[in-house]
């Protein structure tokens, strides 16, 4: 069974490869049936919305077209923190809260956006992979936005 | 920058009054003040789509230019609009974005409005008898409020002309999409920048930008019929372009989109748009619509919003698939508008202190493909309601 720590350290682990912009280590972490989704809920047209929405196919092929975007320099940092865990079988749903801080070349941060994380992982004795990612955002005024996943 | 460097400037270009933009426009605050007289508070502004408030007594608040507004769908199905702010002691009457109620009832002295703005009830009313306040005088501010193919538009001006006449035929290519009554906003999403409002709206006029974008490049630019685009001209500072199809699998990871997912009047490759005067733009993609609209908050700060179209009827299957097409371009995190926000705040830094002073809109292509006739036509309209000139303000 995988451990709290384990469990913790995957997550993290999964934020810092985003925040360094190592998208072939990230989706190294994710299963090949992946889904990745941004949401939200505007309570101006009162519906839930879902912002980005890939699988892992999908999802390669953006992070792989990053670089010839135009793009804010700087960096985000994801701060996580994992609330409930819950298991089933030999897979962990995680909750978790998240703020996302831009640092910008001049070393101002800013925050991003806050909200959280509903992840779901799976184990076998050798490894772990992300199933699924949903990154729901109650921040809605993300300034000039971003190319990159949460 | 003073005005004589500027004429300096202009002889050193040699171009045509109409052809450059000075950097004061951007910044200079008198010229701002001008604008929201002349300009904002004169002409129709689009503030939200019907599907907003499809049922009696639906309504939304907005703020406009720092005025709280609600528009709300009264009992005869017509909307109107009001200035959101207590007739009592002017507190914002109403809190949440949306909501449906008959009654408007203000939080602090609980003074009660009908869908028709009336002011309905004062708790212990007798109390002013002596001073003879009369509760029909007490109403809320009616600003003027119609609707144009679905749009709900509204003007702070009485004696504007019709928002007939205003968009006249400008918005023809979207009639079959926007009068078939079967749409309704299913993304909205906001932004503020730090760019003065113009240089937002430059970026829904300024066809040659098109090079900034790596998606643009290879589904339009190298897709190779970009000269088949034509540019036309409308009254009332408006614009429209057409004739360009989109070449969606030409960027890996973006889908070709399948015909039966487009929207009533389009096919699904379809790529154009429409500019009204001043602040909004409306772009289809054949399976969604696109309407943003850019306001003021200070001369260097603007509030962007942006509305997605698709059908009422979706499945929950064909949703997702529209928030995919809409959202992989136009959403906060899609592959265009993160950029071109990004080159209204960079423009927003030229601008600043006068560091940028002037801009280019000189490119003529016989209204076809990157001509800059749009943004032309766009500030003659501006130097009209203005009476400001563009180069010498
Ligand atoms: S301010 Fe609204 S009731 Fe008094
Ligand atoms: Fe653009």
């Amino acid at each position: 069974m995988l451990k709290y720590e384990e469990i913790v350290n995957f997550i993290q682990k999964s934020c810092w490869m985003l925040d360094e912009e190592d998208f072939d280590g990230f989706l190294g972490l994710c299963s090949k049936d992946f889904q990745y989704k941004i949401t939200a809920f505007s309570p101006e047209i009162n519906k839930e919305m879902i912002w980005m929405d890939e699988d892992f196919e999908g999802l390669k092929s953006l992070l792989g077209m990053v670089p010839e975007h135009l793009r804010r320099l700087g960096k985000f940092t994801r701060h996580v923190s994992i609330g409930q865990t819950s298991r089933k079988d030999h897979e962990v749903s995680i909750n978790s809260t998240f703020i996302v801080i831009h640092t910008d070349l001049d070393g101002k941060s800013n925050i991003f956006g806050v909200g959280r994380y509903n992840d779901k992982i799976t184990y076998t004795i050798n490894d772990v992979f992300l199933l699924s990612r949903n990154a729901y955002l109650e921040t809605r005024d993300l300034g000039i936005g971003s190319h990159v996943p949460i | 920058m003073n005005y004589e460097n500027i004429v300096a400037l202009e002889r050193k270009l040699s171009l045509p009054e109409t052809h450059f933009v000075s950097g004061n426009v951007y910044t200079d605050k008198t010229i701002f003040e001008t604008e929201k007289s002349k300009i904002f508070f004169h002409t129709w502004h689009f503030l939200c789509h019907e599907s907003e408030l499809l049922d009696k007594y639906d309504f939304r608040t907005i703020s406009f230019l720092g005025q709280p507004l609600i528009i709300i769908r009264g009992s005869d199905n017509k909307i109107r609009s009001f200035l959101n702010v207590c007739s009592h002691r002017g507190a914002k009457i109403i809190h949440s974005p949306s909501g449906n109620s008959k009654k408007l009832t203000c939080f602090y002295h609980l003074w009660s409005y009908n869908d028709r703005g009336e002011c309905t009830s004062i708790p212990r009313e007798k109390g002013y008898d002596n001073a003879n306040l009369q509760k029909r005088l007490c109403g809320l501010t009616e600003i003027k409020t119609d609707v144009f193919m679905g749009m709900i538009f509204i003007s702070f001006n009485k004696k504007i002309m019709p928002l007939n006449d205003f968009i006249g035929n400008s918005l023809d290519p979207f009639k079959d999409t926007l009068c078939s009554g079967e749409l309704e906003v299913f993304h909205y999403s906001k932004s503020t920048i730090k760019s003065n409002w113009k240089a937002w709206q430059e970026t829904n006029l300024d066809l040659y930008h098109e090079w900034m974008h790596v998606l643009l490049r290879k589904t339009q630019i190298n897709a190779g019929n970009m000269k088949d685009r034509k540019v036309k001209i409308m009254p009332n500072g408006h614009a429209m372009v057409g004739g360009l199809k989109a070449k969606y699998g030409a960027y890996k990871g973006i889908n070709y989109r399948q015909s039966s997912k487009a929207l009533p009047g389009l096919s699904s490759d379809d790529f154009f748009f429409v500019d009204l005067f001043p602040n909004f733009a409306i772009l289809a993609r054949g399976t969604a619509i696109r309407i943003d609209t850019v306001t003021p908050i200070d001369e260097n700060t603007s509030l962007v919003e942006w509305r997605g179209l698709g059908l009422r009827g979706d499945t929950s299957k064909d949703r997702r698939l529209r928030w995919k097409h809409h959202n992989q371009y136009w959403g906060p995190f899609g592959r265009n508008v993160p950029e071109d926000a990004f080159a209204a705040e960079a423009c927003g830094e030229g601008f600043i202190k006068s560091a940028s002073r002037y801009q280019i809109i000189a490119r003529e292509e016989n209204g076809t493909g990157q001509d800059d006739g749009m943004l032309r036509a766009w500030y003659k309209e501006w130097s009209k309601l203005t009476s400001l000139n563009i180069n010498k303000p």
